[in-house]
């Protein structure tokens, strides 16, 4: 009996999961220079922008991330005359809730500097928040992969890129130190380190979170505070200056007055213009299906071709006792209706004679 | 789609076809994979040189050397010619599918196609022509009892350089040689398959991109696939020389949108002149040209027919 189809057992079919990964290195430059900021994007409701690798306007460009900050009511930020005071605390809370939940009470809960929430401890109050598209994150950050790397310039001028005094901020041991309780997934916590020595006065200290599902590092204004205005930046360094380049602001200003003098978006033009850097690995999570098509040396050694024939006669074959051979190019996998569901090429012509057998590994990935 | 890299190791390009992620979108379990195929549409056997110089290991040299094209979505472009497993390895020669067109209710129409009149007021402008002025292919896809079919014979055709067969048609053809099951599929949209007595078919499944699968079974569906039992050497009504295996012989009915509605003849078909079946008159119908696709189903062996429905303006 001729037949074209074999039916795949359950012996042929397995299912498995995969943890894909690709490196995702950001230039500082891109985000703040290279493009003239035309790959930056503001909205009329001025609660956040975005950033694209190529100037927006074209078809060309991925939107790579967004920033915004915010503060809590709690902080002592929070003043009826701060600059755009409501919406920098409704962006906290809308941050919060979703990434960090509820209290017992159902009151929403500040972000916790080390993320043990109910040891109390300190508390951010008051941050900016990097959203990196799921374009670059996929499925999710790696955990101890993160790197942003910030230029921490104490001086008017030192927003341009590249400049000295440098933190690297990263999440370094959280491939085996990160929390659970967020109702956003896992998160760790990002500590600063010197790059450039002397710009810290301490070491490996907590200066944001980064919540890998959801794809967001909520970074503590702290890290642009000296030391003496309850930051982390050294002494002899002073605030480092977060901008000058605002329009309607003529001096620079630290991170305090940025955040209470400056809108949302002004101060994400500030955050930009310290970026050297941004580097993490992504996750994609492959869930695959491997159907084993067995061929056995009886199988599929000769072919309904059209050209396979000359009138009935096989091409392949001069007398009778010659052994049948067909090429495998293609492997069809089908329904019981025989409705072509998948299908796979191999990249070149396959011999198939009544003297070897094959299995050929299809992976459908989902 | 561009062709695989052939440079290294062999790869495994796997796709879903549209139909595979149509189905996976509905939900309802209809995505399930429980058999492969293989295909060899690529290969032109043309191409194995029995009588290389150089012996039996260049054969297959430029087959071999075929560069394979990405794979395809569109589920209806792939899987052409499939890959035959048969429990014997002396085969020398192999059945064929042949449209047969030597019957007067089986010939195509001088346009190389079968004619479908998709409404009456076309049937009787074009049927019922006498002598030279009978307009031949025309089937009836409106009012049926229509006297012509599309009518596709299966057995081995090999022929000697004299046109005399090699193999007897007195032979019968082995047992796992005849196709004992066949699949037709014609565009959803244009029409659907009845038997020559007026029956019209169940479709199967209806793909994504509107193609109807019909199957039909010898022993069961006895109105279309008949046992050819000719014996006889060079008979007219014959294309198979040797040996006969079945016969698939349907008509098409033409679709309600057709049969109502210009709109798809305007939009996937053009205009033409035809004479009327009086011979002089000239009418100006709509077509839209199609194919029909006849595949063995045990035997893979597979045949487009062009169709051609039309409709007068």
């Amino acid at each position: 009996m001729a037949t074209v189809y074999k039916t795949l057992t359950n012996n042929d079919t397995v299912s498995t999961r995969t943890l894909l990964h690709e490196a995702i290195p950001m230039t500082g430059s891109i985000v703040s220079g290279t493009y003239s900021d035309l790959n930056i994007k503001n909205y009329a409701h001025g609660m956040f922008q975005s950033v694209y690798d190529y100037p927006y306007l074209s078809s060309s460009a991925n939107h790579i991330f967004d920033v915004t900050l915010g503060y809590s009511a709690k902080s002592a930020l929070s003043s009826s005359t701060s600059t755009q005071n409501s919406k920098k605390i409704n962006i906290y809370n809308q941050m919060a809730q979703v990434l960090m939940g509820y209290d017992a009470t159902g009151s929403v809960q500040r972000f916790d500097e080390d993320g043990d929430i109910l040891a109390g401890g300190t508390k951010i109050d008051s941050c900016y928040f990097m959203n990196f598209s799921r374009l670059l994150v996929k499925d999710e950050i790696k955990k101890g992969t993160f790197q942003l790397t910030l230029m921490m310039s104490g001086t008017a001028g030192g927003h341009a890129y590249p400049s000295g005094n440098r933190v690297l901020i990263h999440d370094s041991s959280a491939s085996n130190d990160f929390r659970v309780n967020s109702p956003a997934g896992e998160y760790g916590i990002l500590q600063a380190v010197n790059e450039t020595a002397g710009v810290l006065g301490v070491q490996n200290v907590p200066v944001g979170l980064i919540y890998y599902q959801a794809g967001i590092v909520v970074l503590s204004g702290s890290v642009f505070l000296s030391a003496t205005k309850g930051g982390r930046i050294s002494a002899t360094d002073g605030s480092a200056i977060m901008d000058t380049l605002e329009p309607t602001v003529g001096a620079a200003r630290n991170m305090t007055q940025m955040m209470t003098g400056s809108s949302i978006t002004g101060s994400a033009d500030a955050l930009r213009r310290r970026i050297y850097n941004i580097q993490f690995n992504n996750t994609t999570e492959l869930n695959s299906t491997i159907y084993f098509c067995r061929i056995n040396h009886n199988d599929y050694n000769y072919s309904s071709n059209p050209t396979y024939m000359s009138g009935s006669k096989i091409r392949v074959k001069n007398t009778r006792s010659d052994a049948p051979s067909s090429y495998i190019t293609t492997v069809g996998l089908y329904s019981a209706d025989n409705e072509l569901l998948a299908v796979a090429k191999v990249s070149e012509p396959l011999k198939k004679d009544p003297t070897n057998e094959l299995t050929l590994r299809v992976r459908l990935d989902y | 789609m561009a062709f695989l890299d052939n440079s290294g190791d062999i790869i495994l390009d796997a796709v879903l076809t549209d139909t595979g992620r149509m189905r996976l979108a509905r939900a309802d379990g209809s995505f399930k994979i429980v058999k492969f195929a293989l295909g060899d549409d690529e290969i032109n056997y043309e191409n194995y040189n029995l009588n290389h110089a150089s012996g039996s290991s260049y054969y297959d040299l430029e087959v071999l050397q075929t560069p394979i094209l990405e794979a395809f979505t569109n589920n209806s472009s792939l899987m052409k010619s499939k890959l035959i497993s048969m429990s014997r390895n002396d085969l020398l020669y192999l059945p064929v599918l042949k449209w047969n067109q030597t019957l007067s209710n089986t010939a195509s129409n001088a346009s190389g196609s079968m004619l479908v009149a998709v409404d009456t007021s076309t049937e009787a402008a074009f049927a019922g022509g006498k002598g030279t002025n009978r307009i031949d292919g025309l089937i009836y896809g409106a009012s049926r009892k229509s006297p012509y079919r599309i009518r596709v014979d299966q057995g081995i055709d090999a022929v000697d350089s004299g046109q005399n067969a090699i193999i007897s048609p007195a032979s019968a053809l082995d047992a796992d040689l005849v196709e004992t099951q066949y699949m037709i599929q014609i565009d959803n949209r244009f029409g659907n398959i009845r038997s020559v007595n007026d029956s019209l078919a169940s479709v199967s499944f209806v793909d994504d991109d509107n193609i109807a699968s019909y199957y039909f079974s010898l022993g069961t569906d006895l109105e279309i696939v008949k046992e050819n039992t000719s014996r006889k050497a060079g008979a007219p009504d014959q294309v198979i020389a040797g040996p006969r295996g079945t016969i698939c012989e349907f008509q098409i009915q033409s679709s309600l949108e057709l049969n109502t509605s210009n709109f798809l003849f305007q939009q996937l078909g053009s205009r033409l002149n035809m004479y009327k079946n009086d011979g002089k008159t000239v009418a100006t119908v709509y077509y839209i040209d199609s194919t029909v696709r006849i595949q063995g189903a045990t035997t893979g062996y597979s045949l487009d027919l062009p169709v051609r429905f039309i409709k007068l303006v």
